[in-house]
């Protein structure tokens, strides 16, 4: 009954290998705006439905954080609100989201959940248009600084989020600030006069829910083919196959 | 308008179990299993390694829906095993296999750290 399928486990064992054909990250590629994170790699001796819930599970259900809520003082641009937001959101953000806690609407904003980034700019008088960047982002470790409208009098001014204490003092983050991942991503243009104004709340999240969350670009396997000749080729044979093949696959032995 | 959240994935609302049995009344030893909010990742997997077992005359899952976030995976197998046997097993197989591949995983990548660390200056 099951004695079948342990055999095939220890087959699995013997017979499963990774190999890594190709790494390229920052430290390998030259040019700054060609900037190429890809892992290739082998995988011998699984069948293709594992390829495929490894590639299905990159893609949708491995966690990162993005911004989700912005909120917006001032923006006088012509970026509408929403599609500020929405291009804010597709921001990739530099931090390890196995440091964080997933949070739910009804949660409250604390220093454990969410990553608070502010976002001030003003064209000035002169007129030169301004492109704001998303290095412009600036990480606040110490949580929202808008105040909430609140009614009572009591001398605490409630924010946003309640950070019990300032994300700086975290050993993680005390000497590597949280940056977004590129510097060089054009949120708006602004013109002389325009100006902008917002805070935004980075959160962790899945691929599944938007694909903003999604750590890869994309992930995709193929089938490794193996050919195995029949028989042997030998002389003229032997090199019509050579030429013949697009791929170059063949290749003449000699003896 | 009409799309459902897309929490509904894989959040399964209070009161719904995540795996479901029911017998066939028309088939002996045949059976179907509903798993909530779970896809193609879970199902072909399952459905292939239901395949290896010999004793599964039947093995196959599908998603009634897009929308509806659940599969339905339909065992059949000889009188030798029942289809909740042979569904225990697949899933345990699964997870020593995997368990397996991640131990794999992991010693790779410690020994490529060894080796890029010993060859980057930083």
């Amino acid at each position: 009954m099951g004695v079948d399928n342990s055999l095939n486990l220890e087959k699995f064992c013997e017979n499963f290998k990774v190999e890594v054909i190709d790494i390229k990250d920052e430290e390998s590629s030259g040019t700054d705006w060609d900037k190429e994170n890809s892992i290739e790699f082998d995988m011998v001796g699984i069948d293709a439905s594992l390829a495929n819930a490894f590639r299905r599970i990159l893609i949708a259900e491995v966690p990162t954080m993005a911004i989700e809520k912005v909120l917006i003082a001032n923006n006088t641009s012509v970026v509408q609100d929403e599609v500020l937001a929405h291009r804010l959101g597709l921001i990739p953000i530099k931090v390890d989201p196995r440091l964080f806690e997933y949070k739910s609407e009804n949660d409250a904003a604390t220093e454990k959940n969410t990553i608070v980034f502010k976002l001030h700019v003003k064209c000035g008088k002169d007129s030169t248009r301004l492109t704001v960047k998303s290095d412009q982002l600036k990480w606040l470790p110490g949580g929202s600084e808008l105040p909430m409208a609140a009614a009572d009098s009591s001398s605490k001014i409630k924010t946003y989020t309640s950070f019990s204490c300032s994300q700086d003092s975290l050993p993680e983050f005390s000497n590597n600030p949280i940056t977004p991942a590129y510097p060089d991503i054009t949120i708006a243009r602004l013109r002389s006069g325009q100006e902008i104004e917002l805070e935004a709340h980075v959160v962790k999240g899945l691929g599944k829910t938007h694909a903003k969350w999604s750590p890869v670009s994309t992930a995709w396997y193929r089938m490794l083919p193996e050919v195995v000749l029949l028989q042997d080729v030998r002389g003229e044979n032997a090199e019509e196959l050579v030429k013949k093949c697009p791929a170059k696959v063949f290749d003449i032995e000699d003896g | 308008m009409n799309a459902p959240d897309r929490y509904e994935r894989f959040v399964v609302p209070e009161g719904t179990k995540k795996v479901s049995y029911e017998r066939d009344t028309k088939i002996i030893n045949a059976a179907s299993f509903t798993i909530e909010r779970e896809e193609h990742t879970v199902g072909n997997v399952l459905r292939m390694q239901l395949h290896r077992d010999p004793n599964v005359l039947f093995a196959g899952y599908k998603l009634p829906h897009p929308l509806q976030y659940k599969i339905i995976v339909r065992i059949q197998t000889t009188s030798q095993s029942s289809p909740m046997q042979a569904y225990n097993q697949a899933i345990n197989d699964l997870d020593k296999e995997l368990n397996h591949l991640k131990d794999i995983f992991e010693t790779y990548n410690q020994a490529v750290n060894y080796a890029s660390l010993s060859n980057h200056s930083y």
